[in-house]
């Protein structure tokens, strides 16, 4: 009987967030408003061409590919919250596998996108499909991006279909056709065994391929830079070093979104002190492995200083971009690693502060990748404009960049307000699963 | 000690101006005085003129920039002129055919590299840039080099090659006598010139010693061209296929499956591995499907 009603309240509390609210309304009309701007910039650049950013013959990779790295970087953090952790049997992680798997496929989908917005001719994506070479890790992206995103969708959808169906059933105040839809996507869904077994099996067998995908996109994004002999990027373990820089940025993403959530939707008997200590230590972990990785890749190098990778870590280290350089591995991974190891930092109000700086940091460490490479090429750059040797990114290009960021928080905003961000129906039966054992 | 330091000081000041001197000095060109004299038979109009702006922008434009816009690459030394202005157009069409058939230091020699008429086209074009310009044609007629008849014969023993030149005169086959003979062959990028330029012997007979190690194509042919230049007779050039190198089967570079090659020759591992990758999500996306059909249909059961 109590277990009835506690059933009732998990229910009612979870499907409450799923309504029309004023905040929603303000919070949807900024980020409409502030697309509007971006994209603006972005008809520029159509209009215009490339000019208007600050990419050139030598740097012809900026801000742009940073922000396609940092998307794809940040969209892995569904495979190791909903499929690693699953299936390593830790629990805890249940409440918050949706909302990384809505975070997963918002930044998979509009990394897409970005790269799109890094064309000057963006009708010749085309030519990728009807000239692109299998040998091009070009090609490579394309293909596990988009079968990323595919695989997210279903990772999403497959478990969710329980949840689709309850609401059908419990949303009150739901116009027919938004019903009708919830109960055609719910597929029949009855609760039976068969169903039940149908959809574990689905979600088992999506658990363990989305880790080689995952893996994949961003082993295969790192190749696009790993392949070509260039200063600071000729490495062999540039795919596990973004991977694992995947994972600090994605656990970041994931804490910022758990605490608005919890505070917005009034989550806080779901998502709780016990959850955020515990990402807080997976995030000092993979920060943990991500420094790792970051002390080969400079260590080695800066060991030897071969002629142009000198000259690369010089500018790195001490030259012109050691400010940025310093305040992202400082700022980003250093600190938070250290805050990390005490508990009183892994608490919900701390915890978002850290996760911002290391977002942020994650953000600057893929522009700190991408473009100081593209400033030192093997063979001299003479007799050009200094403009065209040194990058910088002009205002239509960071609104551009900004483009993909609002459109990513609008899409997870609106995700979140059509289905649940907590599994209802895996709560329930880890609730029902506590009360078998208790007898 | 200090008549030293003095005698030390003067040398540097005296071999400075040296330098600055001679360097004064190089800036003019000693062109032969019948060099000098030569004269294009080409009409510079306007069809030679826009055909030699694409001979500039495509050999000289990288470092004397576009005449008139100052964009020269200034980081030569010494700088490249623009051949627009006053002291280069002073020069006589002779001196700058002159100039781009010899080179200087950075300049490059355009000999083997632009055709004799071409020349004449790219100066038609910088003429341009010169409304006191009035051309003074040659006397020479371009009809007669097509009298010219070159013949190549190689004997393979002593590895020579005999070239013939013989002009078809009215008056019957007369030998071209001294006239410039240079042999070359054909390789990927540009012409090799074999040995030095030779000049014809009283019977019209020049003689150039081949290496006997020349790669040729799979049955060791040569593509020989063979140039004659001839103060009467002009430029003529004949190309002959002789099967005197040492035959060399090295599939091109694009002919076998690589990384680098078109789709078509891509190597058997990166296919099958990119074709396994997407045949395994497929069967995932398939077995994922059927779940979601079997789901949809059990309601029933
Ligand atoms: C690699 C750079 C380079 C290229 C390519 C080049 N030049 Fe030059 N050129 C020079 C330099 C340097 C000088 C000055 C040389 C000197 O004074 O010793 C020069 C001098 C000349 C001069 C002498 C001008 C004067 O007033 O003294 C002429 C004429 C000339 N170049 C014509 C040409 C033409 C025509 C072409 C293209 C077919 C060409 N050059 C291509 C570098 C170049």
């Amino acid at each position: 009987m109590l277990t009835q009603l506690k059933i009732e309240k998990i229910t009612s509390d979870l499907l409450k967030p799923i309504r029309l609210t004023k905040s929603f309304l303000i919070w949807m009309g900024f980020l409409g408003a502030s697309l509007l701007v971006c994209l603006f910039a972005y008809f520029l650049q159509l209009r215009d061409g490339m000019v208007v950013t600050g990419l050139g013959d030598y740097v012809s990779w900026g801000m742009y590919i940073s922000n396609f790295v940092f998307f794809v970087a940040t969209s892995l953090i569904g495979m190791l919250i909903s499929a690693v952790l699953s299936l390593s049997g830790q629990k805890w992680a249940t409440p918050l596998a949706r909302i990384a798997e809505i975070i997963a496929l918002a930044f998979a989908a509009v990394a897409g996108l970005v790269i799109i917005m890094d064309m000057g001719r963006p009708e010749r994506l085309l030519n990728v499909f009807i000239h692109g070479r299998i040998q091009s890790p070009i090609v490579w992206d394309v293909t596990v991006v988009t079968i990323y995103v595919l695989v997210s969708t279903l990772f999403l959808y497959i478990p969710l279909i329980p949840d689709l169906k309850i609401c059908s059933e419990k949303l009150e105040k739901l116009p027919p056709f938004a019903r009708n839809l919830y109960k055609f996507l719910s597929l029949n869904w009855n609760n039976t065994i068969e169903q039940k077994k149908l959809i574990k099996d689905s979600t088992r067998v999506l658990a363990i391929f989305i880790i080689p995908i995952a893996l994949a996109i961003h082993t295969v994004t790192s190749w696009l830079f790993a392949n070509t002999s260039r200063a600071g990027w000729d490495s062999t373990i540039f795919g596990p070093y973004f991977v694992s820089g995947a994972f600090v940025s994605g656990c970041a993403a994931v804490i910022i979104a758990m605490y608005f959530f919890q505070k917005n939707y009034k989550l806080q008997d779901y998502i709780t002190d016990f959850h955020f200590n515990k990402i807080g230590q997976l995030l000092a972990l993979v920060s943990l492995v991500y420094l790792y990785f970051n002390l080969n890749e400079y260590m080695v190098p800066g060991y030897k200083m071969k002629l142009a990778e000198a000259k690369h870590l010089k500018e790195l280290f001490s030259g012109s971009h050691a400010l940025l350089f310093w305040s992202t591995q400082l700022l980003g991974l250093i600190i938070p690693i250290i805050l990390l190891l005490f508990k009183k930092m892994r608490k919900s109000g701390p915890l978002l502060i850290i996760a911002a700086f290391v977002l942020i940091g994650s953000w600057f460490k893929r522009y700190i990748i991408v473009f100081p490479t593209m400033e030192h090429p093997f063979l001299p750059i003479q007799n050009v404009p200094l403009n065209f040797k040194i990058y910088t990114p002009t205002l239509v290009e960071i609104l551009v960049t900004i483009a993909p960021m609002i459109l990513v928080l609008i899409i997870i905003t609106i995700l979140s307000k059509i289905i649940p961000i907590i599994p209802i129906h895996e709560t329930i039966e880890q609730l029902e699963e506590l009360e078998e054992n208790k007898k | 000690m200090l008549k030293n330091k003095l005698n030390t000081r003067l040398f540097v000041t005296f071999s400075l101006a040296t330098l600055l001197i001679l360097n004064c000095f190089s800036a003019t060109w000693d062109v032969p005085a019948d060099q000098k004299e030569k004269k294009s038979y080409i009409k510079f109009d306007k069809q030679t003129s826009s055909q030699g702006e694409v001979l500039y922008n495509a050999n000289c434009a990288s470092c004397h920039g576009n005449p008139g816009k100052n964009n020269i690459l200034k980081s030569l030394n010494p700088i490249p002129p623009d051949l627009s202005g006053k002291s280069s157009q002073a020069l006589s069409d002779g001196d700058l055919q002159y100039i781009l058939n010899t080179g200087r230091g950075l300049m490059p020699n355009f000999k083997n590299v632009i055709s004799a008429e071409d020349q004449w086209k790219v100066i038609s074009y910088l003429r341009g840039f010169n409304p006191n310009y009035v051309q003074e044609l040659s006397k020479f007629d371009p009809n007669k080099s097509k009298l010219v008849k070159l013949t190549a014969k190689f004997d393979s023993k002593a590895n020579i090659l005999t070239v013939m030149a013989l002009a078809d005169e009215k008056s019957g086959k007369i030998p071209i006598i001294k006239a410039e003979i240079a042999v070359f062959v054909k390789r990927y990028f540009g012409n090799m010139q074999i040995e030095k330029t030779v000049l014809t012997d009283n019977f019209g007979k020049a003689q150039v010693v081949f290496p006997k190690d020349l790669p040729g194509n799979k049955t060791g042919d040569l593509e020989v061209l063979v140039k004659l230049f001839d103060e009467n007779y002009g430029e003529v050039q004949t190309t002959n296929k002789l099967a005197i190198g040492v035959p060399t089967d090295k599939p091109a570079l694009n002919e076998k499956r690589a990384i680098w090659n078109v789709l078509a020759k891509a190597p058997i591992w990166t296919l099958s591995l990119y074709l396994l990758g997407v045949f395994a999500f497929i069967l995932l996306l398939l077995y994922l499907l059927n779940n979601l059909r079997k789901l949809y249909n059990s309601k029933t059961i």
